[in-house]
């Protein structure tokens, strides 16, 4: 299904904007972008297995840089992906530290997904299945997955290719990764209700 | 049997809300990091100075565990090198309203007479200018998040001061 002039707009649209209108000098309209995208990032950030201290660093330095280069960036419209770019790339500088095996655009493939004990004890019976089916995913879906689900329907080709996925890898079309989850999930009696 | 090349229907749309759900649950995003977020873009693009809190810790929403309700108190003093603000808070007044316990009135002082004192909350910014004395009010603010940037406006070499936020 393709958005209708009716639907809702995505997170990215409202975040754009949201950017384009602080571009245009309505400074308090910032706050409302960094509402809007922050739980993406977030989980953008951990899914990269950076510790929770390195990602809230990345997200605000993603942000920092977004106000110094405001009036550089080409496509307003598309702030959600560059700001994902980014705070990837943030991320694996900061866990790289001193060390500079990698050109600072050499950005690594995130890790299977990692939930600590504590949080995996917090979980419901049903969080729970689903945890270990997500966990039968290959690390590059995992993070695809974890990372669009905190956005909109419209918004999951622009993710997917700022997370560096081939373009096609969703949306509009199912793509492999939402295939796997639905046949894994599908074939544990478990699962279905 | 479904493939990866039908479009995306409603049952990998809840399917996703699960996965949300899930890492929602699991990994929540810290409940004070947006605002913390605004707080350092804020700092940043005033290239203000940050005043340090003085007294009561607890009225502070950065700290280290975000699970802990700042507690509300009357008074509360932060200090910059240049300047120093004294703030406290209470109802609004309830002249005309019925909803005045939803509101919150504050009086300050700052050691700088006719100085701009903005008041950032969840709703935007109000500004007042101090008087002789330094002293100001800010009528009808929400309850919730605040912070202040303090800038003279007589004196183009000073720079912003900023304070933490607290809650009023």
């Amino acid at each position: 299904m393709t958005p209708t002039p009716t639907a809702p707009d995505g997170l990215g649209t409202r975040a754009g904007k949201a950017f384009a209108a602080y571009r245009a000098g309505e400074r308090e309209r910032l706050s409302e972008l960094v509402d809007l995208v922050t739980p993406v990032l977030w989980n953008a950030a951990r899914s990269q297995g950076g510790a929770p201290a390195t990602c809230e660093d990345a997200i605000q330095t993603a942000f920092l840089q977004l106000v110094d280069r405001a009036d550089s960036i080409n496509e307003p419209a598309a702030v959600l992906g560059w700001l994902v770019v980014v705070v990837k790339r943030e991320v694996w500088r900061l866990a790289r530290g001193a060390r500079r095996e990698f050109g600072v655009e050499e950005v690594p493939e995130a890790p299977a997904q990692q939930l600590d004990p504590e949080a995996q004890s917090i979980l419901s019976e049903r969080q729970r299945v689903l945890w270990t089916h997500v966990s039968t995913l290959s690390p590059r879906c995992q993070e695809l997955l974890r990372v669009i689900a905190f956005a909109d329907r419209p918004d999951y080709a622009a993710i997917a290719e700022s997370l560096g996925m081939p373009v096609g890898s969703i949306g509009p079309t199912r793509g492999r990764c939402l295939q796997k989850l639905r046949t894994t999930l599908g074939t544990d009696p478990g699962w279905a209700v | 049997m479904t493939s990866h090349t039908d479009a995306i229907d409603a049952r990998d749309i809840a399917n996703l809300h699960h996965v949300r759900d899930l890492f929602g649950h699991a990994d929540p995003v810290p409940s004070d990091l947006a605002e913390r977020i605004k707080f350092a873009i804020t700092v940043h693009a005033l290239h203000a100075e940050v005043a340090e809190l003085m007294d009561s810790a607890l009225l502070t929403t950065r700290g280290a565990d975000a699970k802990v309700e700042p507690t509300p108190t009357d008074s509360v003093t932060f200090t910059a090198a240049s300047v120093s603000l004294m703030v406290s808070s209470g109802p609004a007044d309830s002249d005309d309203t019925d909803d005045a316990d939803d509101r919150v009135r504050v009086d300050g002082w700052v050691t700088t007479p006719g100085a701009q004192i903005e008041a950032v909350t969840t709703e935007g910014s109000s500004r007042v200018i101090s008087d002789a004395n330094g002293r100001f009010v800010l009528d009808d603010l929400p309850h919730g998040p605040v912070h202040f940037v303090v800038t003279d406006p007589g004196n183009e070499d000073m720079r912003p001061v900023i304070t933490p936020t607290i809650q009023i």
